[in-house]
C-alpha cells in the first residue's frame, strides 16, 4: 500500500516550508517504522514569485524502499493524492504553475475519500465556491489562519509547519500518528510548543473535516492542454509566435501571449479606486507584467488574469487607498473592474471599499519578516473631478 | 569472516538528504581540500550544501566560486595537481562548456572527483535527466560512473577517490547521478562514521609529480608528434590497471560497511537464470527491477543489469554475463543522433563487446526518457516484451524503439 501527499505551495515564498512538510513527513514515517520518501515537482523550477508549485512525499507500510520508489520516484507528477495540502488558500481558485500546464484544478488529483487540507480563514462554504466538484466523495478540512508567506527563499517559522503535520495525521492517520508527529517534533526542536500546536491543529481538524458530496462544488471550465506529436510542430525547437508590440485603449486592450496568463500566481490582487485616480500613469508605468491597459478617459483598467499580485502598482501608487492589495478569494471573476466603474460610478465605490475593508495586509516579501496589518480608512470621492485629488499626499 | 560493520559500528546516523546532499556528506567526510563552484541545475544544490556545510563550521575545505565552468574545472585540475584532493562539478551544457579542462585533467593523469547531475543538453532550455552530457567523457582517459541512489552516491564519492587516486589509476572520477529523480528526491540516508571513512580512503598522495615550492616541476610542457602516442598508450594502460584496483576497492569498502555491492561494474538483478535481461544506467533501474519482479510471477525468465561503471568498460564481465542471455535490451537514456540504426550510446558499446563471441544474444534498443520523460513500471515491462520477442526471433521494422515518444 502506497500514501501519497501532495503539498501545493506558492513558489519562493513556500518554498522551504514545502519542502520542509515533505521532509517531515519521511522522518515521521521513518520513525514509525515505513518506508518513505520526498521529491518537488522539478519542472516547478526555477519557480517564480509566487508560481503554484508542489512537494510530495510517498509512504508505505509493507513495500521495500526499491518498490515504493519505482512506483512513485521517476515519475514527474503524482498520479493521485491521499492528501492534497494546500499551504495558500487562493490556490483553490486554481494553480497554473508554467505554460503548456493550463490552469488546473487544485483537487484534480486527489482520489476518492481523500482530503483536500486548506490553510484557510475562510469557511469550507466559501472555499468550495471556487473547488470544482468531483464525480466522487471527498473531504475537506481547514487548518485555521492566513497563508505563510515568507520572503524570497526564506523560512517563517509561524507553525505553520507544525499545524499541517498535526491536521494531516487527523485527516489520515495512514501516513503518520499523531503520537509520532509530537515525539518528532519534541525529539529534533526540543520546544514543547511545537508538539502543543500539532496536537490542537490535530484536536481542531478532527471537529471541521467535512464530507463534500459527488457532485458538490463549483463549475470547471479549464481543459488540460494537449501537446502536440512531434510531427504536428515545426523542426527547429518549440517556437513561440511573438504577440504583436503595443495596445489599443480600453479594457483587454494591451497585446499579450494567451498561451500563459499567470494570474493564478497571486494571492493578492490590487483594487483601484478610479475616482481617486490622479492619472500619475505609475502604475502602468510599473507594472512588471503590463497588466494595465489605458482608456479613452486616462485611467488605467486592470486585467486580473494576468495580474500576479506583486504588489508593485500598490507600493507606487501615490494616493492613499487608491491601489490596495486585497485576498484574492474575496473575488468570483476576473471582470475588469473600470468597466464596472463606468457603468456605475457609485456603485463601483462601494463594491471597492466592501472588498478592502479596514484592514491593509503589508508583506515585506524581500526580508522575510512576516506580514503587517496596517489600519485603512475610507477616503470619500473627489469632490470636483477637475481640481486636485481629495486623498493625495502633501 | 565477520566484516567490520558487523563488529563495530561503522554508520555515524541516518539523515534525510537528496542526491545532490548526499553527495556533499560524500565530499566532507572525504575532507576535501578544494572545491570549486559554478552554478547549474541540478547540479547547483551540491554547491550550496557545501558552502552551507563551510559557513555551518561543519567543514573546513578552501571553497572557490568561479567565472564559468571552464574556470571551475581548471581550478580543480590545478588544485589536484598541487596534491590537493579536489572536487567539482556540472551538468548539461555547462559540463559541455568547460569541456577543455576536462580533457587535460584526464591527459595530465590528475585524480580529482567531478559529479555530473545528468541534464539534457539544451536549446530549448530544459532540466530533465538525459545521460549525453556525462557519456561525452567515454572517449576522454575518465573514470565514469553511475549511482542509482542517493546512498550510492554518497558512497561511490568515497569509492571515486580512492580508485581515482590510487597510484596504479591517477585518472579523474566522474560520478554521474540522474537529475531530478535522483538529485532532488529526499531519503533517509545512513552516513557512515568520520573513523571508518578515514580507515577506508587514505590521504592523497601524488608523488613525484606534485606541484609544490619544495618540488619545482613543470607540468604539460609542450609536446609533438614525438610523444603524444606514448601518453596515449599509458592513459590505455591505466584504465586497464582501473579495471583490477576497482574490484580491489570494492572488496574493501564491503569487508568495512558491510556486503553492499556484489558485483563491483554492474548489479545484476536476477540474472542467474535469466533469459532475457534490460541493461540501463541510473535511476532507471527501480521500475526495472520492479518490472523483473512482475514478469517472474508471470514465469517469464528475465533479468536486470544496473550498468554501474561505463569507463573503464567492463567488457570480460559483460561478456560473461549477457553472452548467456538469449535477448539483451539497452535503455538508452541519450541519443546518438545519425550512429547505426540511428540508436544510443550504450548500445554501440554493448553490442561490439558481444560481437566476438560465437553465440550471440539478440540486441534490442531503446530511447526513453529524455529530458527526463518519465520512464514507468509499465514502459519497463513494455521493453521486457519486445525484447522477449526479437529473442524469440520476431523481425522488427526498426531496429530501436523510442519509448514514451508522443507519436
Amino acid at each position: 500500500m502506497i500514501k501519497r501527499v501532495e503539498v501545493n505551495y506558492r513558489g519562493i515564498f513556500q518554498k522551504t516550508l514545502g519542502k520542509y512538510i515533505g521532509g517531515d513527513i519521511v522522518q515521521i514515517a521513518s520513525r514509525m517504522g515505513k518506508v518513505a520518501f520526498s521529491n518537488g515537482r522539478y519542472s516547478d523550477s526555477p519557480e517564480r514569485n509566487g508560481i503554484p508549485c508542489k512537494y510530495f512525499a510517498f509512504v508505505s507500510p509493507d513495500l521495500s524502499e526499491e518498490e515504493l520508489e519505482a512506483e512513485c520516484g521517476a515519475k514527474l507528477d503524482i498520479d493521485e493524492a491521499d492528501v492534497s495540502v494546500v499551504v495558500d488558500d487562493t490556490m483553490v481558485k486554481g494553480v497554473e504553475p508554467w505554460g503548456w500546464h493550463g490552469v488546473r484544478a487544485i483537487n484534480e488529483k486527489l482520489r476518492e475519500k481523500g482530503c483536500l487540507l486548506v490553510t484557510s480563514q475562510h469557511s469550507h462554504d466559501q472555499l468550495l465556491t471556487f473547488i470544482p466538484k468531483q464525480p466522487f466523495s471527498w473531504r475537506l478540512a481547514t487548518v485555521e489562519g492566513p497563508a505563510s508567506l515568507a520572503g524570497l527563499w526564506v523560512y517563517k517559522d509561524d507553525l505553520t509547519r507544525e499545524r499541517v503535520l498535526g491536521a494531516l495525521a487527523a485527516v489520515d492517520p495512514g501516513i503518520i500518528s499523531i503520537e509520532a508527529v509530537e515525539s518528532y517534533l519534541l525529539e529534533k526542536t526540543k520546544d514543547k510548543h511545537r508538539a502543543e500546536a500539532a496536537r490542537a491543529s490535530y484536536d481542531a481538524t478532527l471537529r471541521n473535516m467535512r464530507v463534500v458530496k459527488a457532485g458538490e462544488g463549483a463549475e470547471w471550465h479549464h481543459e488540460i492542454p494537449r501537446l502536440p506529436t512531434w510531427k504536428e510542430f515545426e523542426s527547429g525547437g518549440v517556437v513561440v509566435p511573438a504577440v504583436p508590440r503595443g495596445f489599443t485603449m480600453g479594457p483587454r486592450g494591451q497585446s499579450r501571449n494567451e498561451r500563459f496568463l499567470r494570474g493564478t500566481t497571486k494571492s493578492h490582487r490590487p483594487v483601484v479606486r478610479f475616482d481617486l485616480c490622479i492619472k500619475c500613469t505609475l502604475c502602468w508605468y510599473d507594472c512588471p507584467d503590463e497588466c494595465f491597459d489605458p482608456t479613452d478617459d486616462g485611467l488605467y483598467d486592470v486585467n486580473y488574469e494576468v495580474c500576479v499580485g506583486c504588489h508593485k502598482c500598490a507600493e507606487v501608487c501615490p494616493v492613499p487607498e487608491c491601489i490596495v492589495m486585497v485576498d484574492e478569494l474575496k473575488f468570483d471573476n476576473n471582470d475588469s473592474p473600470w468597466e464596472h466603474h463606468k457603468r456605475d460610478p457609485q456603485g463601483y465605490i462601494k463594491w471597492a471599499e466592501e472588498k478592502k475593508g479596514l484592514e491593509r495586509i503589508h508583506y515585506p516579501h524581500v526580508t522575510g519578516t512576516g506580514m503587517e496589518i496596517r489600519e485603512g480608512k475610507f477616503v470619500p470621492p473627489k469632490p470636483d473631478k477637475g481640481g486636485p485629488a481629495a486623498g493625495a499626499k502633501a | 569472516m565477520a566484516t567490520v560493520a558487523e563488529t563495530t559500528n561503522v554508520w555515524a546516523n541516518e539523515l534525510l538528504l537528496n542526491g545532490c546532499q548526499a553527495v556533499a556528506q560524500g565530499v566532507k567526510l572525504a575532507n576535501v581540500d578544494v572545491i570549486a563552484a559554478y552554478p547549474i541545475r541540478p547540479y547547483t544544490e551540491v554547491m550550496d550544501q557545501l558552502s552551507k556545510l563551510i559557513a555551518d563550521g561543519e567543514f573546513d575545505s578552501e571553497y572557490i566560486v568561479a567565472d564559468s565552468e571552464h574556470s571551475q574545472f581548471e581550478i580543480v585540475k590545478h588544485a589536484s595537481s598541487v596534491g590537493a584532493r579536489a572536487f567539482g562539478g556540472s551538468s548539461g551544457t555547462g559540463w559541455m562548456y568547460g569541456f577543455e579542462a576536462l580533457v587535460v585533467a584526464a591527459t595530465d593523469r590528475l585524480p580529482p572527483l567531478f559529479v555530473v547531475g545528468n541534464r539534457a543538453l539544451d536549446d530549448p532550455g530544459a532540466f530533465g535527466v538525459e545521460h549525453n552530457d556525462a557519456l561525452a567523457l567515454r572517449d576522454m582517459g575518465w573514470l565514469l560512473c553511475w549511482a542509482s541512489t542517493a546512498q550510492e552516491a554518497l558512497e561511490h564519492v568515497l569509492i571515486g577517490y580512492r580508485i581515482a587516486e590510487d597510484n596504479r589509476v591517477l585518472m579523474p572520477m566522474a560520478l554521474a547521478m540522474d537529475g531530478a529523480f535522483l538529485t532532488h528526491s529526499q531519503h533517509m540516508i545512513k552516513v557512515p562514521t568520520q573513523e571508518a571513512v578515514n580507515t577506508f580512503l587514505p590521504p592523497f598522495n601524488l608523488g613525484k609529480r606534485v606541484l609544490h615550492p619544495d618540488n619545482p616541476v613543470s607540468i604539460a610542457p609542450q609536446v609533438n608528434e614525438d610523444w603524444v602516442m606514448e601518453l596515449r598508450r599509458q592513459n590505455w594502460e591505466a584504465a586497464r590497471r582501473a579495471r583490477t584496483v576497482i574490484p580491489e576497492v570494492y572488496k574493501s569498502f564491503n569487508d568495512l560497511f558491510g556486503p553492499r555491492y556484489a558485483n563491483p561494474f554492474f548489479d545484476e538483478f536476477m540474472c542467474e537464470d535469466a533469459e532475457v535481461v534490460l541493461v540501463g544506467l541510473g535511476a532507471v533501474a527501480m521500475p526495472a527491477r520492479t518490472a523483473v519482479r512482475r514478469l517472474r510471477e508471470q514465469g517469464k525468465k528475465a533479468g536486470y543489469v544496473n550498468l554501474r561503471w561505463f569507463r573503464p568498460f567492463p567488457t570480460e564481465q559483460l561478456r560473461a554475463t549477457l553472452g548467456r542471455m538469449k535477448g539483451v535490451g539497452i535503455i538508452d537514456r541519450n541519443f546518438a543522433m545519425g550512429s547505426p540504426d540511428n540508436g544510443g550510446i550504450v548500445v554501440q558499446d554493448i553490442r561490439s563487446c558481444l560481437y566476438p563471441l560465437t553465440k550471440r544474444p539478440v540486441v534490442t534498443d531503446f530511447i526513453g526518457g529524455l529530458g527526463g520523460r518519465d520512464m514507468s513500471i509499465a514502459d519497463c515491462v513494455r521493453m521486457f516484451e519486445i525484447t522477449f520477442d526479437a529473442a524469440a526471433g520476431q523481425q522488427r521494422d526498426e531496429l530501436v524503439t523510442w519509448i514514451g515518444l508522443r507519436e
